[in-house]
């Protein structure tokens, strides 16, 4: 399954899909002072491959602000992305010569292959592609949003909400529009009573439903769910959930579920994808990943789920809080809070000041200020040579100290370090349709072992 | 004869009048916190278990609520038996925060965001700890002036401060340093590095996790006997909400508090909590140890509220979902409420209200499936089928 470009291979699937995604990007620019200055950029979704198979579910999961909901309003075309491609649905071998020409120039393309790519790009690429199939690209793609207090219209009836998209895209009314509406709140579960009520008159659940049946009212193929249950309680969640898996039996549905709940995916998704600052950090069929992950950070949330039974196990735990995503970690961008960083993890400049900041405030103090020649080289002056050797003897024997281009020297008050500069971390098939952007685990084959001093290093960030 | 209880609440009844009529959130509740255990109040959305938790401060706005009847009972150590309910408002001040005190759900709204996290924490201290403050600066707090005691409790306004710390330079700055010390010292007791430059930011310039350190910092700052945490990690994410319940867990063993926990997750009660008592539409339902429950549920809500609880291994669709749901609380007929949800309903079940019936030594079960001696009215043959039995009899 790896490609010839040798980069990952999580865009190709050996199904159809329903849509491909290729290094998707989502900066948003961050504007300061009196004229707007863009001063850098918010990186929600940075370099996302990801392809969903047909009649599928895939699970996306990851902390809050990771890019998740982002992505998914991506996919639903509700956000225009800012870099990469959106691909609709492809065949198996599509989806090959998307990732064969994608990188290549067209001058340079045989005359077939040129074919084979304006083809692609009319009929298939969001953006590029024909009005109407763009239409039929939204009638085919649904979304279910989280809160359903503030998805559904309060000032419309039931009959107004779920039958607007077929308003807009079947011209139905009247009785018509009437039987189908009844038809579809049948489907899910409520009946013609609930036709004329506005949305405060359901509970949580049965509002969940309503947004469930405007979903599928134009009869998609794709259903995007962005944490469908997190505001509901288990019972009713439980219903939820078994009414989404009959639905997706009963109409040949493809799912994308959001979601932070470990538990839920564990559930319903037969892939999923865990996604950390704006990337996916691991890729592969959900028991595996549960049973074995390939990446610390899978790990970490595996463990910190409470669960009925049996123990946890605590000792895999992250230091510290999520970076800035406006200038994330070089390398994998876990290294900083991971419990087996090692020096090849991609350490600069930042993360000396962040994690001294964290360890050591008082020596943080002394610091007068930073030269940085680059990300990886700089200049920290200090007031005296004593706090410089303080902040020497700080870092010494940590990961940081083993990650340097050359041993840091003292010169009068000023400390000089210089990394290696690593390249930023990529998804990598590690096993057969299991793939991890961990450098280290990139090199084993397998997750590194936890190291007693390394876990120490981890607590004390805390 | 010494009483090793801390907290009883006994027969709690709370109703919130409205337009339609009086909402039954809480009714006949009953149970006891001893020194030093963690009691888990569990039960879905609307079930009471907050106004329960709110009820122990009397928090609860009067109107529209109303405690109808029942009584909270806190034994204060030296002091004796205080009943929290019919305690004058003075009495009850001095309770909150010092004897009893409550970290919220969503740490982002509990705190102030016009106050730095540091003001915040010294008006804990200024409230219940004035005195200490005083000493600590050197002062003897009996014969403290008037204004020193002012600036010492938080309540000088700016003006007077202003005048303090021009006329009584030597001692302004004592002052302020004791409070800073006091303030840092409770902050760094709860694993937030660097205590002092938190002290200095604002709430929205930290993260959930860390706001909730610092409302636990103001929770504990004066020792309380028992802690009211109301779903202290929803809010949170699960790589968070580990270390904050670690963090609880772990101050709770080093000051022997009890901790009172409300929450809708089963999950953290099994690992965190020594007892539970599950609430289903304002009564409890079912109390016990937490582990022996959860692994060997009787009532039928219990039993539903497991099985609803996404598991890899169930299979794809087939989660046990309890059918319908929570039913109305506005002035409820006299009968049982999960009735209408169970699948072992009978005759019984809707003429009366349930009691708590005691099916082991520490394990009460409100069902009419046990206690056949507790309702005389009822016909033996209007019961519903006994657990043991049940579950193939009926399909």
């Amino acid at each position: 399954m790896t490609t010839a470009s040798g980069s990952s291979s999580l865009h190709t699937v050996d199904t159809d899909s329903v849509v491909t995604l290729n290094d998707v990007k989502v900066h948003y620019p961050v504007k300061e002072g009196a004229l707007q200055r863009v001063t850098g950029h918010v990186k929600a979704v940075d370099g996302v491959d990801l392809s969903i198979a047909r009649g599928k579910t895939l699970g996306l999961v990851g902390e809050s602000g990771c890019g998740k909901t982002t992505l998914g309003r991506v996919i639903s075309g509700l956000v225009a992305p800012t870099g990469g491609d959106i691909w609709m649905d492809l065949s198996a071998q599509q989806q090959l010569d998307v990732n064969r020409l994608r990188g290549v120039n067209e001058g340079e393309m045989t005359a077939q292959d040129r074919r084979i790519w304006k083809d692609l790009t009319l009929n298939s690429r969001l953006g590029s592609m024909s009005g109407e199939k763009q239409r039929q690209y939204r009638r085919n793609c649904q979304v279910v949003f989280q809160d359903a207090f503030s998805s559904l219209n309060p000032r419309q009836l039931v009959r107004d909400i779920v039958g607007r998209p077929l308003r807009v895209h079947e011209q139905t009314s009247g009785a018509e529009l009437d039987k189908k509406v009844i038809e579809l709140l049948e489907r899910v579960g409520l009946g013609a009573e609930h036709l004329l009520r506005f949305p405060h008159q359901f509970s949580g659940g049965q509002r969940q439903r309503i947004s469930i049946a405007r979903a599928l009212a134009l009869n998609p193929e794709f259903v995007i769910l962005d944490e469908p249950t997190s505001a509901l309680d288990v019972s009713v969640q439980a219903q939820i959930l078994n009414l989404l898996v009959e639905l997706q039996a009963e109409m040949g549905l493809t799912y994308l579920f959001i979601t932070h709940d470990l538990g839920v995916v564990q559930h319903m998704a037969d892939h999923i994808a865990v996604m950390y600052l704006g990337q996916i950090v691991e890729y592969g069929p959900t028991d595996q990943v549960f049973d074995n992950p390939l990446h610390p950070y899978s790990r970490v949330l595996r463990d910190s789920n409470p669960s009925l039974e049996g123990d946890r196990n605590r000792d895999w735990e992250l230091s510290g809080t999520v970076p800035n995503p406006i200038e994330p970690p070089h390398g994998c961008r876990l290294h900083p809070r991971c419990p087996v960083a090692a020096a090849g993890c991609g350490w600069s400049v930042s993360d000396v000041m962040n994690t001294t900041e964290e360890n050591s405030p008082v020596i943080f103090e002394t610091i007068k200020t930073v030269d940085r020649s680059d990300d990886y080289n700089a200049q920290i002056n200090f007031e005296n040579e004593g706090d410089a050797q303080g902040f020497l003897s700080q870092l010494n024997g940590s990961v940081i100290n083993e990650a340097m281009h050359r041993p840091p020297e003292v010169r009068g008050a000023s400390v000089r370090v210089s990394f290696n500069e690593v390249s930023d971390a990529s998804l990598e098939q590690i096993q057969d349709g299991r793939l991890s952007s961990c450098i280290r685990t990139q090199e084993r084959g397998t997750l590194p072992d936890l190291n007693k001093s390394q876990q120490d290093n981890g607590k004390e960030g805390q | 004869m010494s009483q090793d209880w801390l907290l009883k609440v006994e027969n709690l009844s709370v109703r919130f009048q409205s337009r339609g009529g009086d909402a039954h959130a809480v009714e006949g509740v009953s149970f006891e916190i001893q020194r030093g255990e963690t009691l888990a109040l569990v039960g879905e959305t609307g079930c009471g278990k907050s106004v329960t938790a709110r009820s122990i401060l009397r928090l609860v706005p009067e109107p529209p609520g109303k405690y109808v009847a029942g009584s909270i009972k806190l034994n204060v150590e030296g002091k004796g038996v205080v009943d929290i309910l019919s305690a004058s408002t003075k009495e009850v001040m001095a309770i909150r925060g010092e004897r009893i005190s409550m970290i919220f759900q969503d740490p982002g709204k509990a705190l102030n965001p016009s106050l730095t996290v540091g003001s915040q924490l010294a008006e804990v201290f200024g409230q219940h700890r004035g005195e200490m403050i005083l000493e600590s600066a050197g002062i003897d707090p009996s014969k403290a002036s008037r204004a020193e005691k002012r600036v010492a409790k938080q309540r000088a306004s700016f003006v007077q401060l202003r005048f303090f710390h021009l006329t009584r330079r030597s001692k302004a700055a004592a002052l302020q340093k004791s409070i800073d010390d006091a303030v840092a010292r409770s902050l760094a007791d709860t694993g937030i590095p660097n205590p002092r430059k938190i002290m200095k930011s604002y709430p929205h310039e930290l993260s959930g996790g860390m706001k909730q350190r610092v409302m636990i910092a103001q929770a504990l700052a004066c020792d309380p006997d028992l802690l009211i945490a109301d779903e202290p990690t929803t809010a949170l994410d699960v790589t968070i909400q580990a270390r904050i319940l670690e963090l609880i867990q772990d101050m709770q063993k080093r000051r022997g508090m009890a901790v009172l926990y409300i929450t809708h997750d089963l999950s953290i009660v099994r690992e965190f909590a020594d007892r539970i008592a599950v609430m289903y539409a304002g009564h409890i339902v079912e109390t016990g140890p937490a582990q022996e429950v959860l692994a060997n549920p009787q009532h039928p809500y219990t039993t539903g509220l497991l099985g609803a609880i996404p598991h890899r291994r169930t299979p794809r669709g087939q989660l046990a979902a309890i059918p319908g749901s929570v039913p109305h609380l506005i002035d409820p007929p006299d009968q049982c409420h999960f009735a209408s949800r169970c699948q072992w309903a009978a005759e019984a079940c809707r003429g009366h209200v349930p009691q708590l019936h005691t099916i082991q030594p520490n394990r009460k079960v409100a069902c009419f499936r046990f206690g056949e001696s507790e309702s005389p009215s009822v016909a033996k043959a209007d019961m519903p089928i006994p657990a043991e039995i049940s579950g193939e009899a009926r399909r």
